[in-house]
């Protein structure tokens, strides 16, 4: 059974005189364990579609199943219990608390599961500890750098063991030696079985996913590997980029020579 | 990168069962405790001027019922001293507003005739005194005292007003039948002409033209309503009405056996009536008082000042709560986005109506509870400086620090709402 259903997706913004459509009949499927990019430029609806994917919006039309439960029509407290279970966000800016420590910020989740104290605290130092931040538990974010900080946001997503890891532009606020290497993170967690979908309007970046879907105009356009997709994106927006998806592609074929056993 | 070593999390939010609700409302409680602390500490003089706020208010409040429970307090001493068995048959209604004054000013005023009327006709009463008064100077040797009640009276007067004689002995029927020159002093008389000296035996002068000899003195009684009932000098009512004019008004003071005052009352009035020969269409022309008439009149004056503070408690609490709703406002725009991050991760709209209204109790406790010490220490001090008694009640104490509380509920209720029903969406991109 697939985890994400995206039954003829729609969602049509009333701005009272004029009604914009923002999503127009998005219809795919995700599978559990997929790494999935999702691809356009801005105004094309891709934060629409990931806030719906989220459930931090409901769609105006269509259906929206989310590891078997539809969650289109679901209440305001439905839906953040939903978001609290099925989902963990990364999003481009991090959205840390900034007078929190790393430790609270990682645990802010599992208050909100009712988890004890000690078994929050367990679970926090685990988390911080598999993406490398043990040594900066008790840090406050504006004393980390911007690749501790997401690596931080991403301890926060994993440590309520979500069905669904779901990524806003993760590296659109680092640098690129820093994204390459929250990029390694997201194979990494890939390869353990996560399902992530990864949202972007960098080509080179769907390029190292193994799959991608293309949204212009509030439509799937393409649906492919990520490569393929990424290519054909590239090759309308020039030769400049044609050349960093190449790049790219080098680059996860070097970092998959490494990993492999 | 290690795998998860700890088992996997189970179970739907909607599930969590009682325990797991439990320990998320206690949880997200302290979560919004320990954020709210921080949230004042971000921000300490914005806080401590809002504190500073709340605890005037609450202060003004407190000091205005400490006050008013020392005065009552103390009202209900002074009224005990005329004893709760007396009537006062009188020309006057004690207790009334001036503006029946016209009404009863045509009265005749109470005489000898009505004393002798209630003795001879009453049969309840334990004691009948009647008292004429005025104020004279009282002189012995070179020292003169101004200004001095001056009573006539007979026996009865010693119980029916609660009277104690420290010297000698006290007017005698007798007396009062041959019209002697004997009188009794009260202590500040006493203390003021004949210090160290036995007063008994001694002459006075009172007023222009009586003497007298004193045949003893009485035990210091203290004052009642701001007066001195100690100053006093108390003459037979014969030699009172021969020396300041016998037309002078009597108030008749009537003891009543405990437990018939009513009774008592009723054999008054009816023996007054008949000595006055009052038809039976025709109103009392007199008056018979008890002390808790004076106790109405009282609690009218009280009720005015309750109205008066009931209202500044009001307005202090509107002010304070402005203020609280406004540095909230502030801090619900600031912290938009951790709103936005929090229902993101999971919180319900209730989650984030309970971090803010702690926030706002928080800053009202705070508020609160400085104001009910500074309103304390406040009372405790007027009661030391001023004559103006002031009582601290443990009720006060703890009404001020819940109605703070609720004070921060209610204003922080809106602008915790408003951040309770902020789209998720707008308040992850607010800036």
């Amino acid at each position: 059974m697939a985890l994400i259903e995206l039954d003829h997706i729609g969602k049509t913004y009333d701005l009272g005189l004029t009604q914009v459509a923002a999503l127009r009949d998005i219809h795919f499927g995700i599978e559990p364990g997929e790494f999935v990019a999702i691809i356009g430029q801005s105004g094309s609806g891709k934060s629409t579609l990931m806030n719906i994917l989220g459930c931090l919006d409901v769609p105006t039309a269509g259906r929206y199943r989310l590891a078997g439960r539809d969650v289109s029509e679901l209440s305001d407290d439905e839906l953040a219990d939903v978001r609290n279970l099925e989902i963990g966000f990364i999003f481009q800016s991090f959205q840390l608390l900034p007078r929190a420590s790393a430790l609270e910020n990682v645990e802010l989740p599992l208050i909100y599961r009712g988890i004890s104290k000690k078994e929050r605290r367990e679970r926090a130092v685990e988390a911080l500890e598999r993406v490398q931040l043990a040594d900066r538990m008790t840090h406050k974010p504006t004393e980390l750098s911007g690749g501790q900080r997401q690596r931080v946001a991403i301890a926060r997503a994993l440590v309520t063991q979500p069905s669904l890891l779901l990524a806003d532009e993760p590296t659109g606020n680092l640098d690129s030696r820093t994204g390459e290497e929250i990029v390694n993170l997201f194979l990494e967690l890939h390869r353990k079985g996560n399902t992530i979908v990864l949202v972007t309007h960098e080509p080179k970046l769907a390029a190292r996913c193994p799959r991608a879907v293309r949204i212009v105009d509030g439509l799937v356009i393409a649906d492919g590997p990520g490569r393929e997709v990424a290519m054909a994106n590239a090759e309308a927006m020039g030769a400049e980029v044609v050349a960093q998806v190449l790049a790219a592609q080098a680059a996860a074929e070097a970092h998959a020579r490494n990993v492999a056993p | 990168m290690t795998a998860s070593a700890l088992p996997p999390l189970r179970g739907k939010p909607k599930q969590l069962g009682f325990f797991r609700g439990l320990v998320r409302f206690f949880a997200e409680l302290r979560d919004a405790i320990v954020q709210a602390v921080r949230s004042l500490l971000a921000h300490k003089l914005r806080a401590a001027l809002t504190i500073a706020g709340v605890s005037v208010g609450i202060m003004a409040v407190i000091i205005i019922f400490m006050v008013e429970a020392g005065m009552q307090a103390s009202f209900a001493k002074q009224l005990n001293s005329l004893g709760p068995n007396t009537l006062y048959v009188h020309k006057w209604a004690w207790g009334v507003g001036g503006s029946d004054w016209w009404k009863l000013r045509n009265r005749p005023a109470v005489g000898q005739m009505d004393y002798r009327a209630l003795v001879a006709n009453t049969a309840l009463p334990v004691a009948i005194a009647p008292v004429a008064e005025t104020q004279a100077v009282v002189v012995h040797g070179d020292k003169e005292i101004k200004n001095v009640d001056i009573q006539g009276t007979t026996e009865a007067f010693l119980d029916a007003g609660g009277w104690q004689l420290r010297r000698g002995r006290f007017i005698s029927d007798l007396d009062h039948e041959l019209g002697g020159d004997a009188c009794v002093i009260g202590a500040d008389v006493e203390d003021a002409l004949f210090k160290n000296q036995d007063p008994v035996g001694q002459r006075l002068k009172v007023g222009p033209a009586a003497r007298c000899t004193v045949v003893g003195s009485l035990v210091r009684k203290g004052s009642a309503f701001g007066q001195s009932q100690d100053g006093t000098v108390v003459l037979p009512l014969s030699s009172f009405l021969r020396s300041f004019g016998a037309k002078r008004g009597l108030v008749i003071a009537v003891v009543a056996p405990a437990g018939k005052v009513m009774e008592t009352e009723d054999e008054v009035i009816s023996v007054m009536r008949s000595a006055r020969r009052l038809g039976p269409d025709q109103d009392d022309n007199f008056s018979v008082n008890r002390q808790d008439k004076i106790l109405q009149g009282f609690n009218q004056t009280m009720m005015t000042v309750n109205v008066v503070g009931i209202l500044v408690g009001i307005i202090t609490a509107a002010v304070a709560g402005i203020g609280i709703m406004n540095i909230l406002l502030v801090s619900v725009k600031e912290r938009t986005r951790e709103i936005g991050i929090r229902r993101a991760l999971g919180a319900r709209r209730a989650s984030i109506l309970m971090q803010f209204l702690c926030e706002a109790v928080m800053v009202a406790l705070l508020g609160g509870a400085l104001g009910v010490a500074l309103g304390v220490g406040a009372a405790a001090l007027i009661d030391i400086l001023s004559p103006m008694p002031t009582s601290i009640d443990p009720r006060v104490v703890a009404g001020g620090v819940i109605g703070s509380c609720i004070l921060g509920a209610v204003f922080g209720l809106w602008p915790a709402l408003s951040a309770a029903f902020l789209h998720p969406i707008e308040a992850l991109r607010h800036e």
